[in-house]
Parts: structure tokens; C-alpha cells; sequence
């Protein structure tokens, strides 16, 4: 199988993990874990992947997010997509609107999926951020 | 006085072939008469009692008509006054009436002309008598209405909530000191547009309110944050005041302080989100499991397939122990618990938690200290309760605990309590996760714990029970080395119980 781009899949929940990697491969990307924002930075900017899958809740509320910050940071990351996975949609009661510029920059993922992730979605999101861009 | 016979009449006058004549008419006429021989008497009589009428000799070799009269009319005002007097002093009696004097009878008069005149002074003493009470009576209500006011106010100053009245022109008409305090302001000047001295939002919303009130004429609220983040929000009233012919007069606003209440509102919908996001995760994963099963084109492997199958079944398991924590702790909060107290030896109960756990004990080599076989503590609880306790913390023991790792478990009594110590050598908790620790859905979270699962809410439901019994917690741990939970069940006299 031709693996095409290498994808980065944080997820605390190693099933997730699991399930999405199983999942990518099948569909021939190559995949790399982190279960924390900690790890998955030190893989990101190591391995320089053409994606990141991540979950939104692991060690903080926002650790998604501290995630997507860093890496939007620096000049690899301005040109990948970062996908936030949540169970946590907005029928749960949290609050995913920015209003101020800062606080927008702290929401700059290009795609939020919910909890269960469909793999079409996943790889949908992944492609027209290339297609596009 | 006036009631009892037709007058109470005091003549004072040093002649007394005259005192005894006008007694005489005015006994036949109905009057009731004291007599005074001279001018010092007079005024002792004219100033100790308030007669109706006083007819005064102008000259007495003592003290002067005058004299008498000032000082009658000093103590009792409304005492009808008459001056005696014979043409020769007629000027001094034109002067007594202007010094206060009701009237003056020349001497020598005639039994119609004294009793004329003396009934003209009964109708002004009556006169007088009717204006004074009328006085009284004004002076009263006066009164009344003032310390109503003041009853008023200080009643409306004393309520906690603030209350604002905003006239129909929309000046400010009155507010208490509770609306100052709510509005977070130290000074209102009355009579002012609502718009010029209030918070810029408070004095737009009232403005605009105003005008629905006026429409509507009737009572509404809405919520208004004076402080932002939370810090201080009020439910405002607002109520038509209507005149007798139906229009607005003005509107009354009532401020509640509702900040504590939305601030459990808030507390409460995080919760349900935190129990919401917590029970969607274990149905998203076995949802991901089942998907990739159900996709042939995946060619999962058949010993993939178990190790799906088998992760699905424990996710769902754990979900379903979750949603049984969940439904006790909400049976705790509702005090909704059925126990059965009655005795318990904790070393029996010990044993058998420590029967539950063998496999698991076995699968990380792990030693179990247990008291000695002789010992025997009785504590008096709901057994099962007492064995879901101990289960949790064996538990957390067990999943918290190093490879070849031991738990000690202890059980001794004072006259006070019965204390269970459950102590392991295992990887320990950070000082600020200590804080935590009880808190529904709290798992520490680090390099060791990353593999084992839990729903967060088993020591939360330990503190619950141990509180039940008015009992206590404590937990003492070091990073990297283990952790201790000591409970204490107070001892319950025999009668109590």
C-alpha cells in the first residue's frame, strides 16, 4: 500500500487512538500517536506530519487547543490542518465562540468532528485542506 | 364642665353683697358658681381649676383685675374672661378687652343684661372649647401621617432587595439604600432623568423598560449583570403604577441580588456537561470499534476482532458502572437512602472485600496486609454501604499500586472513633491533585495513570458515605511512594444507635 501523507492522531484514550489509526492506514496514510499535548508537540515538530487528529479534552479542558496554538505557531504548522475531535459538542454546554482576535487565535483549527468521528469525515477534512490550499 | 350644668363660673370681686346677688342669678339660671373674695384668691382658684367663664371685678385692693385676668388666661386660654366694672373706669375696660379680656359688664347691671351676656361667653367658651379639640384632633393625624412616613421608610430601607420608583416624566422619584448598593453606586440625586446619573447600561435598560411598562401596564422581569464575569447579577421587576383613572403614573423597580443563585445554576450545568462529556466517551469509543468491524474492507484480523470485541465490552462496562455511581450519588444528594444499620464487625467485612479482589492482586503481584485474625472492631452502618466503601478504596489501592507492590490495611478504636486505614506503596499523588481528589469525575492525571480506567467518581461516593455517618476522610500521599485514606466512623452510644 502507497502510504501518502503521515497524520499525527493525540488522543488520552488510547481506544481513539487506536480506532483512528486503524482506520487511516486502511486508508493508507501513515500514522503517528501522542496520548497528551506535551507528547504530540515534541512528535510534531520532530516528525513534521502533514496533519494532526486531536482530541480537544486530555490533561486540561483545553489542551486541544494549547495543542493547536503552538503548532499554528510555527511555520510547518501554518501549513497543515489540525483537526479537533470532541465529545464534547455544544449541546454539552461548553462554549466554542470567540469573539476578541486573541481569542480566535487560540480557536484557529481548521476543522472541529465530534465524538464518534466518521473516517469519511476525517479524511474529507484532511484532503480539501490540500485540495484548496 | 360644660356638660354637667349649663357653666362653671368663678366671680371674683371684693364686694360681697354683689357676689351673693350674682350667685343668686346665675344659680337660677343653671350655672354652677365659686366665689373668690379678692384678687389673689381669684387667681389660686382661676389657676388651679379651668372654669368656663371668669367674671372679674376690674378694681380689688390687692391685685388688679388685670393681674387676675393675665394670669387665668396664662394657665388655661380658653377660659372666657369678663370684666366688672363701673362707668367711671370704663376706659381701663376697653383696655382689659384689648389685653385679652372676652368682654366687660358695666356696674351696676341688671340680671338680663348679666345673664345675656354670660350666655354669649358660654357659646364662646364652647367656640373655643371645639376649635381646640378640632387643633388636637389635626395635630394628631399629622402626626400619624408623619410617623407613617417615617415607618415607610424605614421599612423600605431595611428590605434586602432595592427598590427605585421612576416617575412618568422618568425622573428618579425615590430609591432605597439597598438599590444604591445593587446598583453599585454611592449617590442618586432625585429628581433627575433616570438617563444622567445612573451606570450607562442600567439607565438604557430602565429608559427602555420605561417604555414597555407604559405599553404593556403590566409587571415583568428581566436579568441584568451590573458586574461582569458573574460577579453581581439582579433580577429586576418592573410594575406599573397606575393612577385612579388608569394612567401611568410611574414605574416601580424591584433589584433582587440573584448572583449566588446563577452562580449554582452555572455550577449545575457544568456538571451535567462534565457527566454528559464523561458518558459520551466510552459510547464513542465502542461506537469506533463497532464501525471498524462493520467495515469488511478493513480486513481486521480475527484476533484484532476479540481484542475490539473485548475493548467494547469494557468500555461499556465501565459506562455502565458509571451510570450506576452516578445514580447513588444523586440518591446521597436527594437523601434518598434506605440503610439498614445495624452491627458490623469490620475484619469480617475486610476479609471479604479482600476475597472480591484475588485475581486482581494475583495479575500485579501484589501483598495484602490484613489486621490480625483476633482483632475485632464493631462499627454500626448499612452493610452494603459499608462494603462499596471499602470496595472503592481496595480498588484504587489495587489499580494505584506498583508491580509487587503491598496494601496494608488497619483497623483501631478510641472512645471516639473507629478508625480503617487503607494504605499502598504505589505511585502517589501530586500535592496539587490532593486538593481535587474528591471532586466527582477527578483523575489524576500523569505518566503512570495514562492506562488505567476509571469513572472518577468512586472516592467521591467514599466521602459521601463516610459522611452519612457523620464520619471523616483523610488522605495523606507522596508523589512516587504511596497514598494513605484514613477513615473515621464516630462510635455511637449504645442508645442512639
Amino acid at each position: 500500500m502507497e502510504y501518502k501523507r503521515t497524520i499525527l492522531v493525540v488522543d488520552d484514550d488510547p481506544d481513539i487512538v487506536n480506532q483512528v489509526q486503524v482506520m487511516l492506514e486502511a486508508s493508507g496514510y501513515k500514522v503517528l500517536t501522542a496520548d497528551s499535548s506535551r507528547e504530540a508537540l515534541e512528535i510534531f515538530n520532530r516528525e513534521k506530519p502533514d496533519a494532526i487528529v486531536t482530541d480537544l479534552m486530555m490533561e486540561e479542558m483545553d489542551s486541544g487547543f494549547m495543542l493547536n496554538y503552538h503548532v499554528k505557531k510555527t511555520e510547518h504548522g501554518k501549513k497543515i490542518p489540525v483537526i479537533m475531535m470532541t465529545a464534547a459538542a455544544h449541546v454539552t454546554g461548553y462554549k466554542f465562540d470567540a469573539y476578541t482576535s486573541d481569542e480566535k487565535d487560540w480557536l484557529k483549527c481548521d476543522a472541529l468532528l465530534n465524538k464518534p468521528i466518521s473516517i469519511e469525515e476525517l479524511i474529507s477534512k484532511i484532503e480539501s485542506f490540500y485540495e484548496v490550499n | 364642665m360644660v356638660e354637667d350644668c349649663k357653666g362653671h363660673i368663678l366671680v371674683v370681686d371684693d364686694e360681697e353683697a354683689l357676689r351673693t346677688a350674682v350667685r343668686r342669678i346665675l344659680e337660677m339660671e343653671g350655672f354652677e358658681v365659686k366665689e373668690a373674695h379678692n384678687g389673689s384668691e381669684g387667681i389660686s382658684f382661676g389657676t388651679t381649676t379651668e372654669y368656663d367663664l371668669a367674671l372679674i371685678d376690674l378694681k380689688m385692693p390687692d391685685r388688679n383685675g388685670i393681674e387676675v385676668l393675665k394670669e387665668i388666661r396664662h394657665t388655661f386660654p380658653n377660659t372666657v374672661c369678663f370684666m366688672a366694672t363701673a362707668y367711671a373706669s370704663y376706659e381701663t375696660a376697653v383696655e382689659a378687652t384689648k389685653l385679652g379680656a372676652d368682654g366687660y359688664i358695666l356696674k351696676p347691671f341688671s340680671p338680663d343684661e348679666l345673664i345675656n351676656q354670660l350666655n354669649s361667653g358660654i357659646r364662646k367658651r364652647k367656640l373655643l372649647l371645639e376649635t381646640e379639640r378640632l387643633k388636637k384632633e389635626r395635630e394628631e393625624s399629622l402626626l400619624e401621617v408623619a410617623f407613617e412616613r417615617t415607618r415607610l421608610k424605614t421599612i423600605i430601607n431595611s428590605i434586602t432587595d432595592g427598590v427605585i420608583v421612576i416617575n412618568k416624566k422618568e425622573e428618579l422619584a425615590y430609591f432605597n439604600q439597598a438599590a444604591l448598593k445593587l446598583l453599585d453606586v454611592t449617590y442618586l440625586p432625585l429628581g433627575i432623568p433616570v438617563t444622567e446619573h445612573f451606570p450607562i447600561e442600567v439607565a438604557q435598560l430602565l429608559s427602555e423598560k420605561f417604555f414597555e411598562v407604559e405599553e404593556q401596564q403590566s409587571s415583568f422581569s428581566i436579568e441584568v449583570e451590573i458586574k461582569p464575569n458573574n460577579e453581581l447579577i439582579l433580577e429586576a421587576t418592573f410594575s406599573p403604577i397606575l393612577q385612579a383613572d388608569g394612567k401611568l403614573a410611574g414605574v416601580v423597580v424591584v433589584l433582587k441580588n440573584i448572583t449566588e443563585f446563577k452562580r449554582l445554576e452555572l455550577i449545575k450545568s457544568q456538571f451535567v456537561s462534565m457527566v454528559a462529556h464523561e458518558l459520551k466517551a466510552p459510547i464513542a469509543a465502542s461506537i469506533g470499534f463497532i464501525d471498524i468491524m462493520r467495515k469488511p474492507e478493513l480486513n481486521i484480523s480475527q484476533e484484532q476482532q476479540i481484542d475490539f470485541l473485548n475493548r467494547t465490552h469494557g468500555r461499556l462496562q465501565s459506562l455502565l458502572t458509571m451510570v450506576n455511581d452516578l445514580l447513588d450519588i444523586s440518591r446521597m444528594e436527594l437523601n434518598k437512602v434506605t440503610r439498614e444499620i445495624k452491627e458490623v464487625i469490620v475484619e469480617e467485612t475486610i476479609a471479604e472485600v479482600a476475597g472480591l479482589f484475588t485475581v486482581e492482586l494475583q495479575k500485579k503481584d501484589l501483598t495484602l496486609s490484613l489486621p490480625g485474625p483476633d482483632e475485632k472492631h464493631i462499627i454500626k452502618v448499612d452493610q452494603n454501604e459499608f462494603l462499596r466503601l471499602l470496595t472503592n478504596l481496595v480498588s484504587n489501592a489495587i489499580k494505584y499500586n506498583k508491580e509487587h507492590g503491598t496494601i496494608y490495611i488497619t483497623v483501631k478504636a478510641d472512645a471516639y472513633y473507629t478508625v480503617i486505614s487503607v494504605r499502598d506503596t504505589g505511585i502517589g499523588l501530586r500535592p496539587e491533585d490532593k486538593d481535587r481528589l474528591f471532586s466527582e469525575f477527578f483523575r489524576a492525571k500523569n505518566e503512570f495513570t495514562k492506562n488505567i480506567h476509571g469513572t472518577g467518581l468512586g472516592l467521591s461516593i467514599v466521602k459521601r458515605i463516610i459522611e452519612a455517618y457523620s464520619g471523616k476522610i483523610e488522605c495523606q500521599s507522596t508523589y512516587g511512594e504511596g497514598t494513605e485514606f484514613i477513615i473515621s466512623f464516630p462510635v455511637i452510644p449504645i442508645e442512639q444507635a
